[in-house]
This record gives C-alpha cells, structure tokens and sequence, in this order.
C-alpha cells in the first residue's frame, strides 16, 4: 500500500460518464454490466450501463487477457509454413476490483516470467487496468488472501469511493497521460480527500466478518500435512466435477490445444480452449492412464495447486479470495469451508460435534 | 514486486516458442508392432547446427491435421544432424504420424525438460533400468555414455520387456551385449518362444529381478530409469533395499502435456511441472510429490 499524493487526483462522481466517453473514444472499452441478477464484464457501447458499484462478475476479467477461446498460428499442412494472428487492439478494463488485479499480476508472472508467451505479453501491453473499490459480502476472503487492496504492482490508475468523488490513484505512466488528457473531468486533492480516503479503507476492512475468514497461516504446509484427511473425500462427494470454480477463477490458467483443420484440409487451425483440472481427461495419457482418476485426487489438485503449486512456482498464494469458486458453485461447496475443515475449525461442525 | 512487473510488461517481444521448425522425414523403421522409429532432418542447415539436446529431454512434435504431441528423443546429442524419436501407436496423432512416410514433412518444437543430470554422473558408475518403451529415452543416454565412455566408470544396462517380438532396436541391443564396456542384462516377462529363450538366456519374470545381480557399489552408482508408469514403484522399492540413495536415481516420467513450457498446467506432479521441472526427477522427490509414481 503506497500512494503518493501527488500521484493522485480527485474525480466527482458526477464525471464518471464523460471520463467513460473519454476512454472510450480512444480505446475499446470494457467494463462491468448488470447482465439479469449477476454482473459480467462486456464492451461497452453505452457508458451509461456500466455498473459502478458491483460485487463481483461472474467470470473475471482474465477473458480479456486469455479469452476462453483463442487461435494460436494457423498452419499450412503441406508445407507445414506457421501463419501467426495479428488483431490485437488497444483495451481499457474498467472497474476491475483489487483481487482480481492481484489476479493479474499471478496471470503475468505466470506467462511472463519464464518462457514469456508472446501472444500474452502483447496483450498486456495493450491493456490498460482502471480498478474500482469494493466491499465485500459474505464470499469474500480477501482481506485474509492480502489482496483486499491494489499493492500498486500492475494498474494504471484505481478509482476508490470517497462518497461524493473518487480518490483516483496513479499507477502508471499510462495513467498518468489519461489523466492529463481527461484533466478538466479532474480536480486537485484536498486534505479532507486524504481523510475521506484513509476512512474508506477502514471502512472496507471493518466490512468483514471476521469469524468466517479462513485463517492462511501456513497454508502450504496444511495442505501438505492433510494430504491424506478424510476432509477431501468428504468434499468430493457433493463435487459434480463440473468444472465451474476453475473456469470462474482469475488464476487459473490451464488450457488443452487442439489442431483443427478447414474443410478442404488447407488449412489447419490451432486454437486453446481454456480446460480444468476437474474432469478427468486433464491428466489422461495416451495408452489410457490416468495420472488424477478419482474425483477427490482431481478435488484436491485444485487446492494443492492453489495454496501449494503457486507459492513454489511463483511465491504467491494462487488464491485472491474472490469468492467466485464458492459463490458459483452448483454444490456449494465453499473453499473457505474446506479449508476450515482441514484445520479443524468449522464452526458448523463443531456445533454438531458437541451436540 | 511492482518493479519485478513493470521490468516484465516493459521487455519488448521474445520470439514465439510456441512457433515449430519445419523438418522432413528422412526414415522410418519399424521396430516392433506398433512401434515405429521416425529419423528427422532440419530443412534449414543453420537449425540443424544449432540443434543440442540432453539426454532425457523430449520435443513437441507437430502431426499435420492431428495436432501436439510429447515425444522424448532417443538420439543421441553426440551424433549430430539428426534427431530420433520412437513411436508408439496408441492414439489418434500417433495412428496419423505412424502413416507418414520418408519425405513427408512435420514441425517440432524443443528440446524441452531438464534431461538426466548427465554431468553429475560423471566418474560415477551408470546403471540404466528400462522397462519396455522407457528404452526410448534411455537410448540417447546410453549413447551418450558410450560415445564419451572415458568419462564415466562401470556401466549397466537392464532391459524388460513383454517377448522377443516386443523388444526395440533389437539390432543394437544385440550389439551392446558383445561390448565389454557396458554390461547388459535382458529379461521377458514370459518365455513362449525359440527367439525369447535366446534373447534374454532363458531369463523369465519382471525387471525387479535384474537389480540384485548387479555388481556395482550402489554408493559410487547414479540410476537411470524409465519404464511403465506402474513400474516405479517396484523398482524403486528395489533400488532402496539394494541399497542406492534415494538422491542418486532419477526417474524418468510421463505426463500430458500440450504445451511443454510450463503454460498449460497438465503435467503438474504435485507442486512441479513435469516439462519444466522435469521430466527427470529424482528418486527422493517422491517424499515431496504426492502421485509422482
């Protein structure tokens, strides 16, 4: 948490409509819409439908970054000569809320660190992330993920509610320049703004429930430690191996390609689908081993990898406490719950314990 | 953190590795049913020059129309120009690579993995278990020391595998037995045949059976294995009570993968990735990886 004041401007609530027109005249827009009961993050043709107060979108805004759907190269398979897309266009993600940018920035190290994936990082280049504040209902678990706030890592600017305006903070030097271009819509921070500011974080952390975060401490190693617990089996049971919490989650990054060719058989496609870890074929060989056979095997890898893979691979919790995974799940099995389980703590089971 | 992202969205664009190099078919053998063993060329010299693998290591191979697969090369890198893979029929991209012919051209990507810890094997004994198509890989390290053979103390190879008509590179597995630098022992798992009789000297069980008789000091002994993914265990098990330190065999393992550099998340084995942390991992990683054999 770092802000330097002179690295932030005040926008009132009034201009968010002409800041929105701004951004989208320069760039395709994509923000947070009212889709029925539940919110998704779409192109915007009309600023006025955009959702500025949200809890959470159904998917996270990772569908920008690494759509569910994606052409890799097309190949001639006659001559085997590789053909690479070329469409990338310049995008603003608006109202992206702290743990999903802390999403992205798991997303980045991950194809960008080793191996930098080409595709991606143009992607990211061409992104730029304007998050909002949020309060948290009863699926959040941020505040125990360390992700309830931006760390500054990767947005260009990130619009916190003071009540009648926004503390805009700047991130980057993008940022920066939307600012100066917009900078009638803008005005100068006041000491009260500062107050105002420093409340609204308070405020969101009193938001909590205190008693229904899980406790993280050492989380890797009671993953490890409870690898062989009754608790994963137990869970398991009610998992329908759907495949819902992966697809929804803003870390997961797992996708199976397949090569599809044109009718004529001239042309030859390679697109990545995005996949989960849950159904069975994710660890299927050819021969017809399978390395995850049992659904619990398959349950458990999406914990381990979470709170165990990531912090190895890179030295981060997987997990940004969202709450998307348990607040879309068909069976309502809640990672907070499990995870309580697997330390002994779950109230509700205590409760029938003492019974 | 925020100066480790920005240096990473700041780098200009790296090349594609996810773009494959265009090489032919130069031969095709058939081994044994089922089993094919495919020789590729670079059709540009300079890639060809640039080639360099290590034991162990495997390519992402490219079959027109059928998509990526994971293939470990069983040349060594200490014969250059071509690069060898063996094939199993056993899917819808092998069953199309398998009706390739000599001239036909594919596209690959690598070499990928860390391969066996040739280096650290080095004045060290070297006893190479292979079970079945786990010779595959095995056949670029055994090369690999027999080309540089100085380097390296006593040498064993232990090969099983179903009957004669299963055994691969009959050939040059025939040969090694007639060497006097590299001791081999061959097993079947059942004797039917004239051929099996003579192949493996009358030998009949599993490869398990192999690991006492071998006179090496397993203190001065690094282990190569490769085989069924069932097998680890046996012969793991084996090892230990011969006495061989969990640190100093290195298994070699299979897993899906579609992309090989670490992106697509199927080959994790507990907290690694077999493509990128492995596909050699040492004995002792069993301890730390859940489901590793």
């Amino acid at each position: 948490m770092e802000f330097h004041i002179d690295r932030a401007k005040v926008l009132p609530k009034a201009n968010v409509w002409e800041f929105l027109e701004g951004l989208k005249r320069r760039f395709k827009l994509i923000a947070p819409v009212k889709e029925g009961e539940k919110c998704s993050f779409k192109e915007i043709s009309d600023v006025t439908t955009v959702e500025l107060s949200y809890t959470r979108t159904v998917l996270p805004p990772k569908k920008y970054l690494l759509p569910y759907r994606r052409e890799r190269f097309s190949y001639n398979p006659e001559t085997m000569e590789f053909k690479t897309f070329n469409s990338i266009q310049e995008q603003v993600i608006f109202g992206v809320h702290s743990c999903d940018l802390h999403g992205i920035s798991i997303l980045d190290s991950i194809y960008l660190k080793e191996n930098p994936d080409p595709r991606y990082l143009e992607v990211r280049k061409k992104t730029i992330l304007i998050g909002v504040s949020c309060y948290p209902d009863e699926y959040c678990f941020c505040l125990s993920t360390g992700t309830a706030f931006p760390d500054g890592a990767n947005w260009d600017l990130f619009l916190t509610d003071i009540g009648a305006d926004y503390f805009v903070s700047i991130g980057s030097p993008k940022g920066d320049e939307i600012v100066l271009t917009l900078k009638n819509l803008f005005r100068e921070i006041e000491k009260e703004d500062l107050e105002l500011y420093k409340r609204s974080t308070r405020k969101k952390k009193e938001a909590f429930n205190r008693r229904e975060l899980p406790d993280l401490e050492r989380i890797s190693q009671l993953i490890e430690l409870e690898y062989d617990s009754p608790v994963w089996e137990e869970e398991a049971k009610k998992c329908l191996g759907c495949g819902t919490c992966t697809n929804v989650c803003p870390t997961c990054f797992c996708y199976t390609s397949v090569d599809i060719p044109d009718l004529e058989g001239k042309e030859v496609k390679r697109v990545e689908f995005v996949t989960s870890c849950q159904y069975p074929y994710y660890s299927l060989v050819a021969g017809g081993h399978y390395f995850k056979p049992t659904r619990t095997s398959r349950f458990r890898h999406r914990y381990y990898h979470k709170f165990v893979g990531y912090p190895y691979q890179i030295e981060k919790l997987g997990c940004v406490g969202c709450g998307r995974c348990s607040s879309e799940c068909p069976a309502e099995i809640s990672i907070v719950r499990t995870i309580k389980k697997l330390r002994g703590t779950d109230e509700k089971e205590l409760r029938e314990a003492v019974k | 953190m925020k100066k480790s992202l920005e240096k990473l969205l700041n780098k200009p664009l790296p090349a594609d590795p996810f773009l494959p190099q265009k090489v032919v078919i130069t031969d095709v053998e058939e081994l044994a049913p089922e089993h094919k063993k495919f020789t590729f060329s670079f059709l540009e010299p300079s890639s060809c020059e640039r080639w360099n693998h290590i034991p162990g290591q495997f390519v992402m191979l490219t079959v027109p129309k059928a998509g990526e697969i994971p293939i470990s090369i069983c040349s060594s890198p200490t014969r250059k120009g071509v690069i060898e893979l063996t094939v199993r029929k056993v899917g819808r991209k092998t069953e199309v690579l398998h009706s390739l012919g000599p001239g036909s051209v594919v596209a690959l990507r690598g070499p990928y993995g860390n391969g066996f810890p040739v280096g650290i094997m080095e004045n060290h004994n070297v006893l190479i278990i292979a079970g079945g198509l786990g010779i595959a890989p095995l056949r670029s390290l055994i090369w690999y020391i027999l080309d540089r053979r100085h380097l390296f103390k006593e040498v064993y190879l232990l090969y099983g595998t179903r009957n004669y008509s299963s055994v691969l590179y009959k050939d040059e597995l025939s040969r090694l037995k007639e060497r006097k630098d590299i001791k081999c022992l061959y097993i079947l798992d059942r004797l039917e045949t004239p051929e099996d009789e003579e192949w493996s000297q009358g030998r009949e069980g599993l490869i398990t059976d192999l690991i006492p008789e071998v006179s090496l000091e397993p203190k001065e002994t690094y282990v190569a294995v490769c085989g069924p993914p069932i097998a680890y265990k046996f012969i793991g098990k084996e090892l230990l009570k011969n006495g061989y330190p969990e640190s100093q065999i290195f298994v070699s393992l299979e897993r899906k993968m579609e992309c090989g550099i670490g992106k697509c998340g199927h080959c994790q084995i507990g907290y690694k990735f077999a493509c990128v942390d492995g596909p050699v991992f040492p004995l002792w990683d069993t301890k730390n990886l859940p489901e590793m054999i």
